[in-house]
């Protein structure tokens, strides 16, 4: 059943950033799959009204005050008549909502659900809980999320953390990974056909004891990006390891320490400092690497590495948050992080790698097997399937909280109720004070809909035409068809599987 | 709070001009609708001298000269009762009253059209909201007409639907029908109509076109 979803984020294009590709990404493929996907954001400068992207995802750039960081300014109300309209023109079902800091994403959800559509919220990032900013931004989500139908998180990790800022049952939230684009981030020896690189030499099959290994680091130099951890590894690899260059790339306010350290034990010959690279040069810095270090403290996912292993990298990272999810063992070398264990963790890399105990050409397919955004939509998919009842509720929480008397997910939150009695009783378990505010936002914004319904009424409100819908391939209707009807996981298998097969009959028909 | 209802007429005296009036004056066509038609003109002219009348009259009698013309055409009853009627009302109703009643009085409804004329151009005209000033009329030339769409804008807290005609070397667009917006049914068959007359044939061959062109309030 194809669904009418509105993503909802303050956060979008024009502006870089992997909530907004995500965002994008995940639309697209969404509108493959025969959804309608309009995107409501913020207007930026230059960047305002209506917009139709490529294949006809339309975005709504609505005119509001921008506060700090491209973040509007929470009004609660205000944004209530902008986005019925919207919502009633476009004939929304699903709202789904990006970015726990994104103040839009969180007034359409209280909305949304006064209005009776279905909601999904996507966390992109880990929080603390115990300074006042934190605080404050996990009461809010909390608000947010106390009335949802269902939560998706970028890793388990980020799951957890969620599942603790917000007080919801696990159930209900699933965790669906970002993905890549593989085909921006192809090894050098897939790189043939590309002119510009046919002279540079692939990475040889085997490296020997005395051949340069190049590490590649891209990151913002950031605290929270684990700079400092670098900036004290990084002599100590140099001293233990002589055939061994450094190319860091990425700028922030750490970048003065780390030439500061280059300075000090005059490595300019050794370390390459790019300084801040554009995304779509990434890949061109990262193939002349063998190694990518991510000494990272926090990360909710790290797509980075992902990008780092589909260009053929061996990768050595810290144990740290979503990112032992992330890769597979032979992939990956682990650190604790800790100044010694990076130093150790990245010889043994060394090692492995002067050995040939890695098969790094292999990397980009296993990667491109393991992250596609069309899984992604599909997993998505699943979710909003789950939400509005076109799966069964035992299937779709796989039994747990089986169906009739008291479910895990209906029994806290009666989720599926959109009574507004149920609403407030959600509302008022959020804290003393703030159960009774949410409570009584939650009232005005039902009155506010009343109001609305008797001088805006619907009947007044035109319908937008929708983009007109390509025609699928035989194959991939079958595909989206059929897949409906078995249990979720060996679906997913099986639709990836014949991807791949229809992949490979493609790529044997350029050939002949 | 329900806005005026709006009606399309679509006129084609030749097979090369079309013109599209969109209106919110009523057009009387049954016996009854045309009784309370005039019936409502004539409250209006009457409501208007009223109003009139009582301005007059209190400044006349505030500045204690004779009100003769009413005892002209009222006689003198008339005339006495009115001062008197005038005298104990004071200025700070009776001023903001009256003009309120005045301008309901000289207020109708809007006419917006567009009329087309095959290898001519377009011309749109928008009517003025009072019965004290007249229309505003803007012929655009075939030949500096780049493109005509509907397409959608933020206005208000709500999204409306437009009509725009792009025109050469103008940095924005000429919105049709700006003060009505009608609903969008409306706005595609003028849309249809126009650029059949325009560029002949089955409604032009971009018809199913979209135009990814924005402007955020029009």
């Amino acid at each position: 059943m194809p669904y009418n979803i509105a993503m909802i984020c303050d956060f979008f294009f024009p502006q870089p950033g992997g909530v907004e590709s995500h965002i994008y990404q995940l639309s697209s493929k969404l509108i493959d799959r025969g959804h309608k996907v309009i995107i409501i954001t913020h207007a930026y400068a230059g960047r305002t009204g209506i917009r139709y992207l490529t294949n006809g995802l339309k975005v709504y750039h609505v005119p509001f005050f921008v506060i700090y960081r491209e973040t509007t300014f929470p009004t609660v109300f205000s944004f209530f008549p902008v986005f019925r309209n919207i919502v009633i023109r476009e004939q929304i079902e699903i709202v789904h909502g990006h970015a726990s800091l994104s103040n839009l994403c969180i007034e359409a959800i209280l909305h949304a659900r006064t209005m009776g559509l279905r909601t999904v919220f996507t966390d992109h990032s880990l929080f603390g809980f115990a300074d006042a900013g934190s605080i404050l931004t996990n009461k809010l989500l909390k608000f947010a999320l106390s009335d949802i139908d269902h939560v998706i998180c970028v890793s388990h990790t980020c799951k957890e953390n969620t599942v603790l800022r917000a007080s919801l049952d696990p159930l209900m939230v699933s965790v669906i990974p970002n993905a890549v684009v593989a085909e921006n981030f192809r090894p050098l020896s897939n790189d043939s056909h590309n002119p510009r690189h046919r002279d540079a030499p692939g990475p040889p099959p085997r490296i020997g004891p005395h051949d340069t290994i190049t590490i590649v680091v891209i990151s913002r130099l950031f605290y929270n990006k684990g700079t400092d951890l670098l900036i004290a590894a990084l002599p100590r690899i140099l001293a233990l390891h002589p055939n061994v260059r450094f190319i860091i790339a990425g700028s922030g306010p750490k970048a003065i320490d780390l030439e500061q350290m280059i300075e000090r034990n005059v490595l300019q010959e050794r370390v390459d400092l790019l300084g801040p690279v554009r995304h779509d040069e990434v890949r061109d810095v990262m193939v002349r690497g063998h190694i990518y270090l991510h000494p990272s403290l926090t990360e909710a996912f790290g797509t980075v590495i992902v990008e780092a292993a589909s260009c053929g990298l061996y990768v050595v990272c810290t144990r740290v948050g979503g990112i032992p999810e992330v890769l597979p063992r032979h992939m990956t070398e682990f650190a604790a992080p800790e100044e010694d264990d990076i130093v150790a963790a990245t010889g043994r890399a060394i090692a492995a790698l002067r050995v040939g105990k890695v098969r790094t050409e292999l990397f980009h397919n296993q990667v491109k097997q393991m992250y596609s955004w069309t899984d992604v939509a599909q997993r998505t998919e699943r979710v909003y399937d789950g939400i509005s009842g076109a799966t069964s509720h035992d299937q779709f929480y796989q039994g747990a909280g089986a169906g009739g008397a008291w479910s895990a997910t209906r029994g806290r939150a009666g989720v599926q109720s959109f009574a507004l009695i149920e609403r407030l009783k959600r509302y008022y378990g959020c804290g003393i004070w703030a159960g009774k505010l949410f409570c009584l936002c939650a009232i005005v914004d039902y009155l506010i809909y009343v109001v609305l319904e008797i001088f805006a009424p619907r009947s007044r409100i035109d319908l937008a035409r929708n983009w007109p819908k390509k025609e699928f391939k035989d194959e991939k209707g079958r595909d989206v068809g059929s897949s409906k009807d078995d249990s979720g996981i060996s679906r997913k298998r099986s639709a990836r599987r014949r991807e791949k097969r229809d992949e490979r009959e493609e790529s044997q028909e350029s050939l002949i | 709070m329900a806005p005026p209802k709006q009606s399309l007429t679509v006129l084609q005296p030749t097979p090369s001009t079309v013109s599209f009036t969109v209106s919110t004056r009523p057009v009387p066509k049954t016996l009854p609708a045309l009784f309370s038609f005039y019936l409502s003109v004539l409250v209006k002219i009457l409501l208007g001298t009223l109003a009139l009348t009582a301005l007059w009259t209190k400044w006349r009698v505030n500045t204690a000269k004779s009100t003769w013309p009413l005892e002209i055409i009222l006689g003198d009853t008339f005339e006495e009762w009115v001062q008197k009627a005038v005298e104990s009302i004071q200025w700070m109703y009776l001023a903001p009253a009256a003009l309120a009643i005045l301008y309901k009085v000289i207020q109708r409804g809007y006419i917006e059209s567009l009329l087309a004329l095959s290898s001519l151009g377009l011309q749109t005209r928008t009517s003025s909201p009072t019965y004290l000033s007249t229309s505003t009329t803007r012929f655009i030339p075939t030949t500096a007409i780049q493109d005509i769409f509907i397409y959608e804008a933020f206005k208000g807290f709500e999204v409306r639907f437009y009509l725009a005609i792009v025109v050469k070397g103008e940095e924005d667009v000429v919105v049709v029908f700006p003060k009505l917006l009608p609903r969008r049914d409306v706005l595609e068959e003028v849309w249809r109509g126009a650029r059949a007359c325009l560029y002949g044939g089955e409604g032009g061959s971009g018809i199913r076109r979209k135009h990814e062109r924005e402007k955020q309030e029009i």
